[in-house]
Order: C-alpha cells, then structure tokens, then sequence
C-alpha cells in the first residue's frame, strides 16, 4: 500500500453481455496520486465511462481489482461501498442529475444530510460552495428553472459539497457550449489547486485534456498512452 | 443527532407529486372512512340491540342451593349482594304456578311474588304498565297487575276480581290493579302480585324462588355472579343464561368487519402501484442517490416510508370523516322509526376503533409499501443512472 497513490487500479476487466460478449475494459493498469488532476480521453465505447464507473464503485468489475486509499472496492459491503461514495467520491456526469423535487441549495446539501450533517449546518456548507461555483443568487431555484450550465454547476457544487478526496467527472462539460465548458473546466481546476483533491475527468475535448497534469488515452479497453502533460 | 434525511426526501417526493398523493390519501381515505362509518353502526346498532334485549333482562340470577327448592335467608342475602360493587338493584322474587279463573275462563299462569320498587330496579317494570299501577300491588291486599294479553284472554279489565286456585295452593281472590305490556310473549302467561300475597297463595313464609339483580353495566353481570357464588348460591350472569345473543351479535359483526377490511386492503394495494410508478420515474434520482450514499437500506426506507405516510394520512382522514358522517347521521331525528322505538340510526363512535383502524391501515400501507421499496433498493447505481 502507498500513500502516494489515493487509487491503485491492478489488472482491471470488464465484460458485458451474457450472450454476447462485450470487452469493455481489458487489463487495465493505473496508479492516480492524490491531487492529481487527470483526463481520460479516448474515441467512443473505448471504456472511459466503463473505468469511471469502476472507479465510483458504482459498478463491479469482472476482474481485477481497484484499490481506493489501500482498500480493495470490490471486497466492501453495501454500507461501506455507500458510506465512501459519500465521503471519498464526487461525482459529476455529463447530465446534471439533479434531484428535480429540491432547489439547488437542497441538492447541495444534499450528500452533508446523508453523511449525518445537521441542516443547519450543511445549509451553510451548501451556501458557500454554491457560491465558490458562481450561483450565490440561484439557490432556491430548481432544476427546471436553471439552465444547463448553471445545473452543471450545481452538480459541480453537489460533487464537491462533502469535501470528497477523488472527484469524477463523465463528460461534465459534454453537454454544454464551449464557452460554457471552459469556464467549468477553469472552475475544476482552480478547485482542485486550493483543496488539493484529485479530479479524474472523462473527455473527448483534446484542448481540454492539454490543460490536465496527465492524459490517458483509452483504445478498446485498454490504456493506449498515459503522458505526463508538461505545460 | 441524525437527521433523518430519509423521512426528508420521503415527504419531498408526496409534496412534488401532489395530484397522485391527493388521489391515493383519498383512496385509502374513503376506505377508511366506509370502515370507520359500518364499525360506528355496528357498534351502534349492537348496543341497541344490547338494551333492547339484555337490559330487560337480569343481569344476573340467584337460585336456591343445590338440592333445596327456596332461598331460605334471603332478606340477608338480598342485603349483601346490594353491597356487592357495580350492583344498582336486588330483587327477590317468589315464583309459583296458578290457575287463574275469572266468568268461567281458565288460564295457567305463571305468579310472580316481587317487591315493587325493587323489581323495577331490576327490570324497569314501571315502564311497561299500560293501565293502573304495579304500586297497588302493595297498597291493595290479594292484588294482581297482569299482562294485556292475559288480561284479553280473561277478558278482565281494572277493578274485575279473579279466583286464583292449584293444587295445595291456598285459593284466592286477586284484584286485578294494573295490566302491563314488555311487547314479549311472556305478556300471556306471567302474573304479578306482591310477595306477600305470593306467599300466602303458595303457602310459605320468608322464603323466595330466586333474586334477580342489575349491575350498573351488563358486563359486569360475570364478576357480580362469581362474587354471589362465593356467598354460597348459585348465580349465573345473562350470557349463561341466554348464549344464543352473544353469538348472534358477535357473527354479524365479524363479516362486516372482514369485507370492509378487504375494502381497505384493495385501496391499500392501489398505493403499491402508485408507487411503483414513481420508483420508475425516479430511477435516475435512486441512481443518483446511491452515487451520493444513500445506502439500498435507506432507499427502501424512503419508499416505505412515502407508502406508510399516505397510509397514515388516508386512515387518519378517513376515520375523521367516517366519525364526522356517523355522528350527525345519528344525531338527524328521522322523524319516523327506523328501528324498533327509536327514530334516529344508534351510531356510536369509539375512539378504540378509530385507532385500531388507523394502525391497520397504517401497518397495511407500511407492508404493502415494502414490494415497490425493495424494487427501488435493488436498482444497479450505473444501471440506474443510465448512459446517454
Ligand atoms: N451496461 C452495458 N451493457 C452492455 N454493454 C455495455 C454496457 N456499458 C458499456 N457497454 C459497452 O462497453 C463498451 C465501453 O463503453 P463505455 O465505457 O460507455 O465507453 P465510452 O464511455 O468510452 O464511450 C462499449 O462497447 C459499450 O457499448
Ligand atoms: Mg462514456
């Protein structure tokens, strides 16, 4: 166990399909430090989304392990599988999937309540992250009522409300305009550099990828390049 | 402490879609409310049927010792079992048999030999008389009320003078003082003097045939029994002595009871679908939620909870409206009869049904719920969530 890698992914398979069957993933091999921030780029159905899932326990892999902070995902029960998606990931997909019943502030506060927050004080967490993303003044708005980026980042503030140490974006900006996704991808960034959280975004924006500390390219499941950015 | 964010979201997700929770409070609600209404009726219509059988009734009935044909001491009997507690009336009672002969008819009759004031304690026999009074029994020697059909077949009337004669009786002359009508077939057959003249007719002194006694409460007859057994006679409350009430009374309202039980189960189980719906809509969110950490306990919790509260909401209505319904239908004086004397339907609303019905239903919902919320905790999180 290292204390230097926050995730260790050792031999990592995935297979769909029971008749017929589907690669998804194909041994792969990835160390990710803590702080990091890291793209994976690669063409479509190439196992990106696959790996990202694996990686959020949200999803059990055919074989092969992923160690999260030393401790193998696989092995957990659903208490412990739920209590560190709560406390350890973020998640941000390319759909907001916000909670449509609650306001942007409820949605934030919403991973504080499940962690055991009292709402008084998770309110006042949710408030000042809300803030950090730019949507001080849309709190009590809903889902419905906010545009598409603006719902990015309340998802954005959500991933992030619980202070989780990996955060994992699925195309977080693949559904916005450009300007729009590089103001996300400037917010992320500047998030990650002051709390010093690892962020693993999943992209096919290669400009995008250009501005992350390390690009790993997947091609059929497996990892095709994995380069240290210099700039 | 933890808030309970589960109850949080639960109460979130009635609020958001108010039209299908209105509707499912409604469905369960009136269920409810036909079982809330028949149980105040059946109860109503019980304890009318109570008062108009058991409470003409004695509760209770004391008979002479084994082996023994008369309650010898029974002046110091009737004095104790007045102390007995819940007791409201003692009435020591001589009976015997008598033909009654009057302008050449002839009759068998049934003598009763009763104090008067303590009779009526027990029976309420005051309200029955029709004609003169069952006080002259005592103001007037060898005196007799008898009942309007008796009195048709003798063709007496006030005033007319019978000869009372049996077999080593002493023979009679009984004015008739009063003639009385309970609307039973024992209108033909019972005669009723004082004990005194009882007494003399069958030739025994101080002693009676049986003490009749009311409790302040037909269900206290048992308890009042047991305790007289333990003076050393033999006592038996209205349920021994009449069992086929009981039986037809309680059959009645256990089928009512059983199909507006399946009424609510039916209602119960439209929630299920209800929420069934929703879990599909909301798969997404339970996605969601799990990447979040709501763990699968807690996601069948919220589901449960959303069906329990509906339950809850639904009983809790329908039992207000259902009393509401009940209490002014059986306070509206219909101005006719609807039942044997009466002329409003004899509602009556007890708190303990109301809250046995609201924890069934709740208790029903809570299960019911329990289906459609583990469908929703057994969702896969990427699965759920989707790929678009
Ligand atoms: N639940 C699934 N069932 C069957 N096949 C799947 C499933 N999820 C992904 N796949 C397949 O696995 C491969 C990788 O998919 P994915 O990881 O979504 O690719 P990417 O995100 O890189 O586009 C694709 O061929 C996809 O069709
Ligand atoms: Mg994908």
């Amino acid at each position: 166990m290292s204390d230097k890698y926050i995730i260790q992914i050792k031999n990592l398979t995935k297979i769909f399909g029971d008749g017929v069957e589907i690669k998804a993933l194909d041994g792969v091999n990835l160390d990710i430090e803590r702080g990091e921030f890291l793209s994976i780029i690669g063409p479509s159905g190439s196992g990106k989304s696959t790996l990202l899932n694996l990686i959020g326990i949200l999803d059990t892999p055919t074989s092969g392990t992923v160690l999260l902070n030393g401790v193998d995902v696989t092995k957990m029960s659903d208490k412990e599988r739920s209590r560190t998606r709560n406390r350890e990931l973020g998640f941000i997909f390319q759909y907001h999937h916000l909670l449509p019943d609650f306001n942007a502030l409820e949605n934030v506060m919403m991973p504080l309540l499940i962690s055991g927050v009292k709402s008084s004080k998770a309110r006042e967490v949710a408030r000042k992250v809300l803030d950090e993303v730019g949507l001080g003044d849309r709190m009590e708005h809903r889902p419905n009522q906010l545009s598409g980026g603006q719902n990015q980042r309340v998802a954005i503030a959500r991933a992030l409300a619980n202070k989780p140490s990996i955060v994992i974006g699925d195309e977080p900006t693949g559904n916005l305009d450009s300007k729009a996704s590089g103001n996300i991808y400037e917010l992320l960034r500047q998030l990650n550099r002051e709390h010093n959280q690892t962020f693993i975004l999943v992209t096919h924006d290669e400009r995008m990828a250009a501005k992350t500390d390390r690009i790993i390219r997947l091609v059929d499941g497996r990892v095709a390049e994995n380069s240290i950015n210099s700039g | 402490m933890r808030p309970v964010y589960e109850l949080y979201i639960a109460i979130r997700h009635l609020t958001s879609r108010r039209r299908q929770t209105i509707f499912s409070v409604l469905a369960v609600g009136l269920a409810v409310m036909g079982l809330m209404w028949s149980q105040a009726l059946m109860v109503g219509f019980t304890d009318e049927m109570y008062s108009k059988t058991v409470d003409r009734m004695a509760h209770v009935t004391v008979e002479p010792k084994e082996d023994e044909n008369y309650i010898h001491l029974y002046r110091k009997l009737t004095e104790d079992i007045t102390h007995i507690d819940g007791v409201v009336g003692v009435s020591p009672v001589l009976a015997g048999a008598a033909t009654f002969e009057y302008k050449g008819k002839n009759k068998n009759v049934a003598i009763q030999g009763i104090k008067v004031e303590a009779h009526d304690s027990v029976l309420h026999i005051n309200d029955d008389i029709v004609e003169g009074s069952f006080r002259d029994l005592e103001v007037t020697p060898n005196s007799v009320v008898v009942g309007d059909a008796l009195a048709e077949k003798l063709g007496v009337e006030i005033g007319d003078t019978i000869d009372a004669s049996f077999p080593e009786a002493n023979p009679a002359a009984l004015k008739v003082v009063g003639i009385y009508d309970s609307g039973t077939p024992l209108d033909e057959t019972i005669a009723i003097t004082s004990l005194s003249t009882a007494q003399d007719f069958l030739d025994v002194s101080n002693v009676v045939t049986t003490i009749l006694v009311r409790g302040d409460d037909r269900e206290r007859a048992q308890a009042i029994s047991e305790e007289i057994d333990t003076m050393g006679y033999p006592a038996s409350g209205w349920k021994e002595t009449n069992p086929e009430i009981i039986q037809t009374l309680k059959l009645e309202g256990t089928s009512n009871t059983i199909i507006m039980s399946l009424i609510i189960i039916i209602a119960s189980f439209g929630i299920v679908s209800t929420l069934f719906m929703a879990v599909m809509e909301k798969t997404k969110e339970i996605g969601m939620l799990m990447a979040m950490g709501v763990p699968r306990r807690s996601i069948m919790i919220i589901f449960v909870m959303e069906s329990g509260i509906l339950g809850l909401l639904g009983a809790i209505v329908g039992v207000m409206v259902g009393a509401a319904l009940a209490i002014q239908m059986g306070s509206y004086d219909y101005g006719m009869e609807v039942m044997a004397g009466i002329s409003s339907i004899p509602f009556v609303v007890r708190i303990q049904d109301a809250v046995i019905i609201v924890l069934f239903t709740f208790l029903l919902n809570l299960i019911a719920g329990i289906y459609p919320a583990s469908r929703a905790s057994k969702l896969k999180p990427v699965e759920a969530i989707g790929r678009e």
